[in-house]
C-alpha cells in the first residue's frame, strides 16, 4: 500500500503541495488525475524519495520514503515520466542491469529476466541493441525494467503518452494482469479515457491539493454528470490542461 | 557492493561500445608520443649535425696552407652558387698574405656574413674559431722560433668540467615526456566521464537511476571507477609506447641515456592510479553539474589547464620548493622525474602526494554522492 499523507512542498515561491493525502490500495490500480502542473509528478518524486517534502510523509508498504528512501524503493516499480534507454546496451543487459540494482544476481536474475521478457512478448528484441527503437518498443522495455524484480508497488508517471493504440493496449493488459496479483498500482495521468477505463479509484488532484477522490462513478454522481470528464471539469474548476 | 559493481559492470560495457570514448582514450596516447618523438628526432639531428661549413673564399691562392688548415677544421670553399634566402658568408684573403706574415705584421682577413641570421650562428662561429686557431698555432711558432715558450701568452687556462650526466641531460628532454605521461590520466577518460554523468542527464536517464534501490555513493563510485579504468588504460598506453618510439630517436648521439626499465615503468603506473582516480572524480564533479555533453566538454576543457599549467609550470620555471613533493599532481611529477634522472625518489614525500590524492578524490567523490541527493542539482531546481 502506498499512504500519503499531509504532503507539503514549496519551491521558492510556489506551493507545488499543499497538504495532500490519498491513498493506493494493495490489488487495485488508482489514478491519479490532474491538470498540468497540479503536482502529480513532484508527488510522484517525492513518493521515490528523490524530492524531500516539506511536512508529511509518503509511505510505500509502511517504509517512510523521505527517512529511508533505498529501503522504501525495493518494494517499488517505476516506469518513469521519461524513460531514457541505454541505447548501446541490448534489452537484456538493460534489464538485467537493473535486476542488479534490485538485489538480483546469477541464477535467480536470469530467470527474472527471461519471465519478464516473455511476460511482455520481446523476445525477437532480446538481444537487439536499443538505438532506434519505436515508442512502443521502448514502452515495452521500460515497462519490463520496473517489472523484473516484481514489485508489490508500481509507480507510472504518464505512461501512455506517445504511444500508438497497440501499445496502449498491451499497457493496460499488462497493468491488469498486476493488478489480479495483487500489486498495488498508482498512475498519474491527464488523459480521461484512460483513467475512465482502468482504473478502480481515480484521486483528482488540482493545485497540489485532493479535488475529490472515489470510483470513476462516484465522481460523476458526486458532480451530477454522465461524463467523467465534465465530472472532472465542473471538480477542478477549470478545463484547463485536460486532455480528452 | 553488489549494486557497486553491477553499476561499473554495465557503464563500462556501455562505454567501451561507445566508439568515440575508446578511441579519444587511445588516440592521445598514441599520437601523443608519435608526435614528440618526431619532434626530438628533427631537434637531434640538428643539434648533431657536423656536415662541413660551406662559405666563400676570396683570394685562396695567396693562402693555400691556410685554406687547407680551414678545410680540415670543416670550413671548405663553397662551390654553387648561395641560395636567395641565405646572406652568403664570405671569408676574403688579401694578397699581401704572404709578405705580411713574413714580416710578421697582422694580416686584415675579412670575414662578412649576418650575425643575427639564427640559422648560420653555428657556421659563422665555427669560421671563427678556425681563423683563432690558425691564428694561435701561428703565435706559436713565432714565440718558439724566438725561443719563448709559448705559454707565456696564455696566463690562464679556462678548465671546462660538465657535470651535466648523461641521465641529467635526458632529463631536460624528458621532463615533457613526463608531463605528457602524467596528462594521459586526464584525456583518457575525459570522454567516458562526461558520457557517464553529464550524458546519462542529457539522455533521461539520471533521474530513473537515482530512483533505484542503491545508494548514490554506489552510483558514483561505479561510474568513477569505469573512467578511472579508461584513464589508466591510456596511461598504460602512454607508458609501453613510448620507450618503443623513443628507441627509434637516437637520443645517444647527444649523449643521452635513458632507460625504461620495467621496474620504472611499474612504479609510474603505480602511482597514477591514486591520480587518475582524482582526475576522474574531478571531472565527474564538474560534468554531473553540467545540463549536457557539450556543457560539461566546455567546462572540463577549462579545468583541463590546472594540470597542465601545474605540470608544464613546475616543468619549465624550474621549480624547486620542497612542498611540491608532498601535493597531489605535483608530488607525482616529482618522483617520476627522480626515476627519470636515476636519482633516489622521496619514498615520504611520494607515499604522502599518493595518500593526499587519494583522500582528495575520495572526498570529491562523497561529495558528489551528496550532490547527487540534492534537488537543486538533480533536477535545476
Amino acid at each position: 500500500m502506498i499512504n500519503v499523507d499531509a504532503l507539503t512542498k514549496s519551491f521558492k515561491n510556489v506551493q507545488a503541495l499543499d497538504s495532500l493525502s490519498f491513498q493506493a490500495k494493495d490489488g487495485e490500480i488508482t489514478g491519479l488525475l490532474g491538470p498540468n502542473g497540479a503536482g502529480k509528478t513532484t508527488c510522484l518524486r517525492i513518493i521515490y524519495g528523490l524530492l524531500q517534502s516539506n511536512t508529511g510523509k509518503a509511505e510505500i508498504a509502511g517504509v517512510d520514503a523521505n527517512q529511508n528512501p533505498i529501503d522504501a524503493r525495493r518494494n517499488l516499480g517505476i516506469f518513469p515520466d521519461k524513460f531514457g534507454l541505454y541505447e548501446r546496451l541490448t534489452v537484456r543487459e538493460q534489464i538485467a542491469y537493473f535486476a542488479g540494482l534490485h538485489g538480483l544476481k546469477g541464477k535467480e536474475q536470469k530467470q527474472a529476466v527471461a519471465k519478464v521478457i516473455e511476460k511482455l512478448d520481446i523476445k525477437e528484441l532480446t538481444d537487439r541493441r536499443m538505438a532506434g527503437f519505436s515508442q512502443g518498443q521502448r514502452m515495452k522495455v521500460a515497462l519490463a525494467q520496473a517489472l523484473v524484480h516484481s514489485p508489490r508497488h508500481l509507480i507510472l508517471d504518464e505512461p501512455s503518452r506517445g504511444l500508438d493504440v497497440m501499445s496502449t493496449r498491451i499497457l493496460r493488459d499488462i497493468l491488469r494482469e498486476q493488478r489480479a496479483q495483487g500489486t498495488c498500482i498508482l498512475f498519474s495521468s491527464h488523459v480521461m479515457q484512460e483513467v475512465a477505463a482502468l482504473c478502480d479509484r481515480v484521486v483528482v488532484m488540482a493545485n497540489g491539493k485532493v479535488a475529490a477522490e472515489g470510483t470513476p462513478q462516484e465522481l460523476c454522481d458526486m458532480a451530477g454528470e454522465q461524463q467523467l470528464e465534465d465530472a472532472f471539469v465542473k471538480i477542478i474548476g477549470t478545463d484547463e490542461g485536460i486532455a480528452a | 557492493m553488489s549494486a557497486l559493481t553491477s553499476v561499473w559492470k554495465k557503464e563500462f560495457r556501455d562505454a567501451i561500445r561507445d566508439r568515440r570514448s575508446v578511441l579519444a582514450a587511445m588516440s592521445y596516447a598514441f599520437f601523443g608520443p608519435l608526435l614528440m618523438a618526431v619532434a626530438f628526432f628533427f631537434l637531434i639531428t640538428q643539434l648533431t649535425d657536423q656536415a662541413d661549413v660551406e662559405i666563400t673564399i676570396k683570394g685562396q691562392e695567396h693562402a693555400p696552407q691556410f685554406v687547407d688548415f680551414l678545410s680540415e677544421r670543416g670550413v671548405v670553399a663553397k662551390q654553387d652558387d648561395w641560395a636567395k634566402t641565405k646572406t652568403p658568408i664570405v671569408l676574403t684573403l688579401p694578397e699581401n698574405w704572404q709578405q705580411s706574415l713574413k714580416k710578421a705584421e697582422p694580416v686584415e682577413v675579412t670575414l662578412r656574413a649576418d650575425w643575427s641570421a639564427q640559422k648560420q650562428q653555428t657556421d659563422i662561429k665555427r669560421v671563427e674559431q678556425a681563423v683563432q686557431a690558425y691564428s694561435s698555432q701561428i703565435t706559436a711558432y713565432r714565440l718558439t722560433l724566438r725561443g719563448i715558450d709559448p705559454r707565456v701568452t696564455q696566463p690562464l687556462q679556462l678548465q671546462k668540467q660538465d657535470l651535466a650526466t648523461r641521465g641529467s641531460k635526458a632529463a631536460l628532454i624528458m621532463g615533457s615526456v613526463l608531463v605528457f605521461i602524467i596528462l594521459s590520466v586526464f584525456w583518457s577518460g575525459m570522454n567516458v566521464a562526461i558520457d557517464i554523468s553529464a550524458g546519462e542527464r542529457e539522455r533521461n536517464s539520471l533521474e530513473f537511476l537515482l530512483s533505484q534501490p542503491l545508494s548514490t555513493w554506489d552510483i558514483v563510485t561505479g561510474k568513477a571507477l569505469t573512467a578511472t579504468s579508461f584513464s589508466l588504460f591510456g596511461a598504460i598506453l602512454s607508458l609501453v609506447l613510448i620507450p618503443i618510439i623513443f628507441a627509434y630517436v637516437p637520443l645517444h648521439e647527444i649523449g643521452m641515456n635513458v632507460n625504461f626499465s620495467v621496474g620504472m615503468m611499474v612504479l609510474m603506473f603505480i602511482l597514477l592510479v591514486p591520480l587518475a582516480l582524482f582526475a576522474t572524480a574531478l571531472q565527474l564533479f564538474v560534468s554531473f553539474r553540467a545540463k549536457n555533453f557539450k556543457e560539461a566538454q566546455t567546462y572540463i576543457s577549462f579545468l583541463l589547464i590546472i594540470p597542465m599549467a601545474a605540470s608544464f609550470g613546475v616543468e619549465f620555471a624550474r621549480l624547486k620548493n620542497p612542498i611540491l613533493y608532498y601535493l597531489p599532481l605535483t608530488g607525482q611529477h616529482q618522483a617520476f622525474l627522480s626515476l627519470i634522472r636515476g636519482e633516489s625518489v622521496n619514498v615520504m614525500g611520494t607515499v604522502i602526494s599518493a595518500v593526499a590524492t587519494l583522500a582528495v578524490a575520495l572526498l570529491l567523490m562523497k561529495y558528489i554522492a551528496r550532490m547527487l541527493k540534492s534537488e537543486k542539482i538533480v533536477f535545476g531546481l
